[in-house]
């Protein structure tokens, strides 16, 4: 496997162990100093702004509380494609912008009689990643979901 | 032993008196919806965005109050002044985007201006119409610039920079005097130096605006928060007070949140606002839904939009301080937005409670009676800030909340008609 194609592949790992909300999985593809926001520009306020952000440790613990807090259990599906990856000289470290599109299929959201089973499209944005890529491995040191959308009704408790 | 209950005992009064539970076709008949617009958001002060939204001269903002479009603009000297956007032409919207300047021209217009994209009539940051095109061959001297200005809206920058207005000409009292003192207790915080939004995003609920507007004004519903029970729940929680002010206001007083105890999350005493005691946490709701809530570091403000009986917009924004240091501001972010960003811990559990409340309500459901009769010496379980609102809504609606076919009825000769 290339070292580009590693990228790729660590990218849409992320993505299959976030849809199965498998956290220490995707968290296992991210070094120790890993940094994830979220973030969006506001036409409104005309301003950049971070909806979330955590190290990994931080990422983790929050993944831990959920159980003690009232969640929206609509899974969320992750459709990524990825469209650059970039190696700096060095060779080891790499860049990648990747297209997201999160769909949401509600379960317990809303009314589930009427509901359940829907899927809509929750949010859509593009990866801003961040790679350490060691012996043909490529693990996440940073990633920042900038979102197009920011009318997100009822929001959610899991990164994306 | 305790039963359920068919329907005649489902839908027979409480053990309440009328004013301690309302009916909740309050919160879906289209009717009483329809009339809400009129008799309130038409007639009340609304804040519709922070003056730190157009910080410069011709920068604008636009909005809408009771499905009014609205336009705020700031001119040279530097004051903030609302218009409908409407073009007094043919009646189209005259800005289109949420935000910016027209120190740039538009592709039909000068610059410094605004000009109705249409049929390019164009007017100035104080709403005078200063160009019509072809003027004199079409209108001759049967129409002036100085007939077609845009209809300003009485508008007033208050209470930290917020930008208030109202499409009430006939309005009788300034912002101040419509707070009614219930802005008082934050007043030194916000004042002290200007502040910045930093955050936006917004949400449609299907539910009604009042019920959001109840769950900022309730913390019995603390018990649907973890991290609320967690970090609160002690002597000093249950001896915050609810306050009621006039105009159907509210405060929810203040305790030190032990944020500590909640796993990850940490003091925000490093960077209170100015005068607040470290890691205290204020409430202001404002009649008929704007919400004014200061944890510590960072200020967050609600302003709901209703859209209809079962729909309401709710913006919600974060403040800190115009002079933060990017390190500051990077926390108070992070604290606003831990709790009550669109992914924050808190604010998604409210959303889905009113959610839940939306889709369990219709206009032609079984009556529900929606219960406001808990007394706890008016501290924060307590729920005489909810019947302080339905009061006051019941006044301006002249209708009874607890059987809105009724007219309304003071709370107090209800009482003594009863006891009489
Ligand atoms: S509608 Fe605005 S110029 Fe005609
Ligand atoms: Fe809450």
């Amino acid at each position: 496997m290339s070292s580009a194609d590693a990228v790729r592949d660590s990218i849409y790992r992320s993505c299959m162990y976030k849809d199965e909300m498998k956290w220490e999985k995707w968290l296992d593809l991210c070094d120790e100093d890993f940094q994830y926001s979220i973030t969006a520009y506001s036409p409104e306020i005309r301003n950049d702004m971070i909806y979330l952000s955590g190290n990994r440790e931080e990422m983790l613990g929050m993944m831990k509380m959920l159980p003690k807090h009232n969640t929206d259990h609509s899974p969320l599906k992750r459709h990524c494609s990825v469209y650059v990856v970039e190696f700096e000289a060095d060779g080891s470290t790499a860049t990648a912008v990747s297209s997201i599109v999160v769909y949401q299929t509600q379960l317990d959201g809303i009314n589930s009689h009427v509901d359940a089973g829907e899927s809509k499209v929750f949010l859509v944005g593009r990866y801003f990643d961040k790679f350490r890529v060691t012996d043909g491995v490529a693990k996440f040191i940073e990633r920042e979901v900038k979102l197009d959308t920011r009318k997100l009704d009822k929001g959610s408790h899991y990164p994306i | 032993m305790a039963k359920s209950r068919n329907h005649e005992q489902w839908t027979s009064p409480p053990p309440f008196p009328q004013d301690e539970y309302v009916d909740s076709r309050i919160y879906s008949d289209q009717e009483i919806f329809e009339e809400e617009q009129e008799k309130i958001f038409k007639k009340a002060w609304i804040p519709v965005c922070h003056e730190s939204e157009l910080p410069e001269p011709y920068d604008f903002r636009t909005t809408t109050i009771a499905k009014e479009p609205v336009i705020l603009t700031r001119a040279k000297d530097g004051k903030v002044r609302a218009f409908l956007n409407v073009c007094p032409h043919r009646g189209n919207m005259l800005e289109r985007a949420p935000s910016g300047s027209f120190l740039d021209g538009s592709p039909s217009g000068n610059p410094r201006h605004i000009t109705c994209m249409f049929h390019a009539w164009q007017f100035d940051m104080k709403g005078r119409c200063v160009y019509i095109s072809r003027q004199e061959e079409g209108y001759q001297d049967r129409l002036k610039k100085q007939q077609m200005g845009l209809r300003e809206l009485k508008c007033e920058v208050y209470f930290g920079g917020f930008v208030w207005v109202t499409l009430n000409d006939q309005i009788d009292m300034t912002v101040e005097e419509w707070s009614a003192g219930s802005l008082e207790v934050l007043k030194p915080s916000l004042d002290e130096e200007p502040l910045e939004v930093f955050h936006y995003h917004k949400a449609i609920i299907p539910c009604n605006y009042k019920l959001w507007h109840d769950t900022n004004c309730e913390f019995y519903h603390d018990f649907l928060h973890y991290h609320n029970r967690i970090t609160g729940f002690n002597d000093a929680y249950f001896a915050r007070k609810n306050t009621g002010f006039d105009n159907g206001h509210i405060n929810v007083g203040s305790f030190e949140v032990q944020y500590d105890n909640y796993e990850g999350s940490h003091s925000r005493e490093e960077i209170s606002f100015p005068h607040l005691p470290p890691n205290h946490w204020y409430m202001i709701d404002m009649f008929p839904g704007v919400n004014f809530n200061l944890r510590g570091s960072s200020l967050r403000c609600d302003i709901m939009t209703p859209i209809g009986p079962n729909e309401v917009m709710i913006e919600f924004r974060g403040l800190g301080l115009k002079s933060d240091d990017a390190v500051t501001r990077r926390s108070r972010v992070d604290h606003h937005n831990s709790i009550w960003g669109p992914f924050g811990r808190n604010l998604h559990e409210d959303l889905l409670a009113v959610t839940g409340q939306g889709s369990a309500m219709n206009a032609h459901a079984e009556r529900r009676q929606i219960l406001h009769g808990r007394h706890e010496n008016e501290t924060i379980h307590d729920e005489n800030g909810m019947r302080h609102f339905y009061e006051e809504w019941g006044r301006w609606m002249d209708r009874l909340p607890s059987n809105p076919d009724k007219p309304f009825v003071e709370p107090a000769a209800a009482s003594s008609a009863a006891a009489g």
